[in-house]
């Protein structure tokens, strides 16, 4: 997977009117056991993802963005499961004239869990941490905009800014306020969320007990343990016996076969961000003409290849960008299978018999059997796909470090990633001008709406000159046992926020 | 095994059905892998049919999720395990015998080296050779796999033609061909070959059978062939994730190696007790 380090993300201010429309969960589940709960019961979470450690400056992974962002630690900004990025440490801030200076002021009350009460102190050396020159936080360079954290008084942090960008408090909400008492945090945690962290057990489990201090309300549950697997099996198997309450994304339908019809399990669809994609080296021939790519896009009846995999679930988007995203706009259209077209156009792009390429393809499940549907797909239109089996860490190296490939398959977790279409440096080698422009420019506009105009613009560029092959966007599904409820089921960037779970008895 | 006076009729009886069994069971699988080279029920590449049937009258053994025919695969898996088996089981010879050979005519020194490796060699199991080599060659392909297995079966190959070379040796026949003039190439081809092949024939049999094992082992983990070569361990591999939507994915090609692998093992058990004097009934 293209890890969630590696995202570069740029986040409004409030939920697109498109999201509003195209969300069809809510953000939170809500069954009819929400009435009868018990506040004391311990919730336990099955999931694939430990972290490494407890930092996110030093690089944990995802994990620990799934265990603690929100829970453990707050950020000046909340992402919310829906998408809204709302303040939470603050209670309120300006914006100067010019948009290169913020002035926040910092909510009242507000306590870390050892004790000392927050100040604009510790905001500045949260800050500090991430962009430090050792932190190894993805949030570094889009936090390189800051060129300077004052504190005038106790409540009252600025920020200064090279240039203006309408993603800061997006950015923000990334930026864990951690005590400045604190030390190193790889092992342990001070943050003013509403749990504190009772214990991890390297290998196996990460427990959290509820703050007596906490600034906001109590949570709904007596606590959460996250349950660390290394295998989608024994998460499902785990689920099953009982020894844990919820999984938070299941990886293929066949194991829902075990869950769906069960009144003994909730399972639950929200809105997804992870793309499955064929990307070409679109610096090399023949993938740096605009035609073979399309054609090829033409070739691949995506619909059959999605019930392949999902069965009845996932959804065709016909670009990179997801309906959570404000700039999404339903581009399946565009270059929609027609093979006898394709034949045509490669053809005019003077391949009349096809040529052939090497698909660099990672060993898990699902892209050895996506790259085999491609293969007897794309051969129907004369173009040979030789599978070359990789690891993850070969496609690292290889694909994503050395950008040495024809084509590869890969998904992006990621939502709001269409940036990296704005990257000519990112390893698929897009270069459109028009398109590294809008998306330079969009970040310096003033308004959300100007951000959006410019991106859609960008995003239906992208799709017009098949930048990469869309295949899908898989579905997002929890499951859960059927006594527990109110729990996230968008996982935006891989957050959990356990606080509002209930479990009954 | 009864006593010598009751053993010889039943006896009889008994290699009668294991070999035959054997023998129904391995050619019916060459056969199909056979029959594969010039017809199938449907392309490899065909996806027309649903995702995931179960078997039925068009799909015979059901389909993959891509709507690919299992039936289709099952034939070409056999054709690829006979290749694997009798390619592994001839690099294996070809290597074992000749190192076998050497050990037994070398000098002490030579000879308790050769043993020492090779008995190194047998300590790692045959797969994790064959990952090594396929490691090394930093490409899976058939041809790989092959090599692979062909180099981690020589090793026991190499240990039995040596030992039965040495009994050989030991023969007066032989000192009389040595003391007659008659060169040791000629021994070896004329006197030594002829007189462990039968054992040995018994011996690859098994070592095919393992062979055939280790390869589905290799394509389960992914370095066996690349796909679309519908390799049993590979179609194995692809079921695993739908075993309980879609357990007939995984129960056939199970079934298809069980079936190779006893099958070839009772023809060697059959073959074995045709040829091995000491128990051949007099």
């Amino acid at each position: 997977m293209l890890s969630k380090t590696d995202v570069f993300p740029r986040r409004s201010l409030r939920l697109h009117s498109t999201v509003a429309a195209l969300t069809f969960v809510s953000a939170f589940a809500s069954t009819a056991m929400a009435e009868g709960f018990n506040p004391t019961a311990v919730i336990n979470i099955g999931s694939l993802y430990e972290p490494q450690n407890l930092d996110n400056t030093a690089g944990a992974g995802q994990g620990i963005n799934e265990a603690f962002n929100g829970n453990v630690y707050e950020g000046l900004f909340v992402l919310t499961d829906s998408g809204d990025v709302e303040p939470k440490l603050i209670d309120g801030y300006d914006i100067s004239e010019d948009r290169l200076t913020y002035t926040f002021t910092l909510k009242e009350g507000v306590s870390f869990h050892s004790g000392d009460p927050l100040t604009a102190a510790d905001v500045k050396s949260s800050i500090e941490r991430v962009t430090a020159e050792n932190s190894a936080s993805s949030r570094k360079r889009t936090l390189a905009v800051i060129e300077s954290v004052e504190t005038p008084d106790d409540k009252t942090v600025v920020i200064r800014l090279n240039t203006p960008s309408i993603s800061l408090p997006y950015n923000l909400s990334y930026v864990w306020i951690v005590n400045d008492d604190a030390g190193d945090i790889s092992a342990r945690a001070d943050g003013t969320g509403p749990y504190t962290l009772q214990e991890w057990r390297r290998g196996s489990a990460l427990a959290m007990v509820p703050f007596e201090g906490y600034w906001g309300d109590a949570p709904s549950n007596g606590g959460v343990m996250f349950q660390y697997f290394t295998d989608a099996t024994a998460q499902n198997n785990a689920l099953l016996t009982g020894a844990v309450d919820i999984i938070t994304s299941v990886q293929s339908p066949d194991a829902l076969s075990l869950f769906a019809d069960n009144p003994d399990f909730t399972v639950s669809e929200g809105a997804s961000t992870t793309k499955e994609l064929l990307a070409y080296n679109d610096r090399i021939a023949p993938f740096d003409s605009v035609k073979v790519r399309s054609a090829l896009a033409r070739a691949v009846d995506n619909k059959k290849l999605l019930s392949a995999i999902w069965g009845d679930y996932g959804t065709l988007i016909g670009s990179f960008v997801p309906p959570t995203d404000p700039w999404f706009v339903d581009l399946t259209d565009v270059n929609a299978y027609d093979p006898d077209s394709a034949k045509e156009m490669l053809a005019e792009a003077g391949y009349p018999d096809g040529f052939s390429f090497t698909l660099d393809t990672p060993d898990y499940d699902p892209h050895p059997v996506v790259a085999q549907f491609l293969q007897n797909e794309l051969a129907k239109v004369g173009v040979e796909v030789k599978i070359n089996i990789i690891t993850a860490n070969e496609w690292y190296t290889k694909v994503y470090k050395a950008q040495d490939f024809e084509a590869t398959l890969q998904e992006h977790v990621n939502h709001r990633d269409i940036v990296f279409y704005g990257n000519p440096n990112f390893y698929w080698g897009y270069d459109n001008p028009e398109v590294v422009k809008l998306i330079a420019d969009s970040e310096g506009v003033s308004s959300i709406d100007a951000q959006t105009e410019m991106l859609t613009k960008a995003n239906k560029i992208i799709a017009e000159d098949a930048a990469s092959m869309w295949l899908y966007l898989y579905p997002q599904i929890v499951v859960s046992t059927s006594n527990v409820s109110d729990y996230p089921l968008n996982g935006l960037n891989a957050q959990f926020f356990v606080s509002n779970i209930k479990k009954a008895d | 095994m009864s006593t010598a006076s009751t053993a010889f009729p039943r006896r009889s009886k008994r290699i009668n059905i294991t070999f035959w069994l054997g023998l129904v069971l391995v050619g019916g699988i060459s056969l199909a892998g056979i029959l594969s080279l010039f017809w199938t029920p449907y392309a490899l590449s065909d996806m027309a049919g649903g995702r995931l049937e179960a078997p039925n009258a068009s799909h015979w053994a059901g389909t993959d999720r891509l709507g690919r025919d299992m039936f289709t695969q099952l034939m070409i898996g056999a054709r690829i395990a006979l290749i694997v088996g009798c390619g592994a089981v001839g690099i294996g010879a070809a290597i074992g015998v000749t190192t076998g050979l050497l050990a037994a005519f070398a000098t002490r020194f030579l000879d308790d080296a050769l043993a020492a490796f090779m008995d190194i060699l047998i300590a790692f199991p045959t797969l994790l050779v064959a990952m090594l080599v396929v490691a090394a060659r930093e490409e899976s392909s058939l041809g790989t796999a092959i090599l692979a297995l062909g180099i981690g079966v020589s090793p026991i190959i190499a240990r039995i033609t040596r030992i039965l070379t040495k009994q050989v040796l030991g023969q007066d026949y032989i000192i009389a061909a040595r003391v007659s003039g008659t060169s040791w190439g000629a021994i070896v081809f004329w006197h030594i070959l002829p007189n462990i092949v039968p054992f040995l024939a018994v011996n690859l049999a098994l070592q095919f059978g393992l062979a055939v094992m280790a390869e589905a082992s290799l394509s389960y983990l992914g370095l066996g062939a690349p796909p679309p070569n519908a390799s049993w361990g590979h179609m194995l591999h692809e079921a695993q994730g739908t075993v309980y939507t879609a357990p007939w994915g995984a129960i056939l090609p199970g079934l298809a190696l069980f079936a190779l692998v006893i099958g070839i093992n009772l023809l060697a058990d059959g073959l074995r007790d045709r040829f091995d004097p000491s128990r051949r009934d007099m």
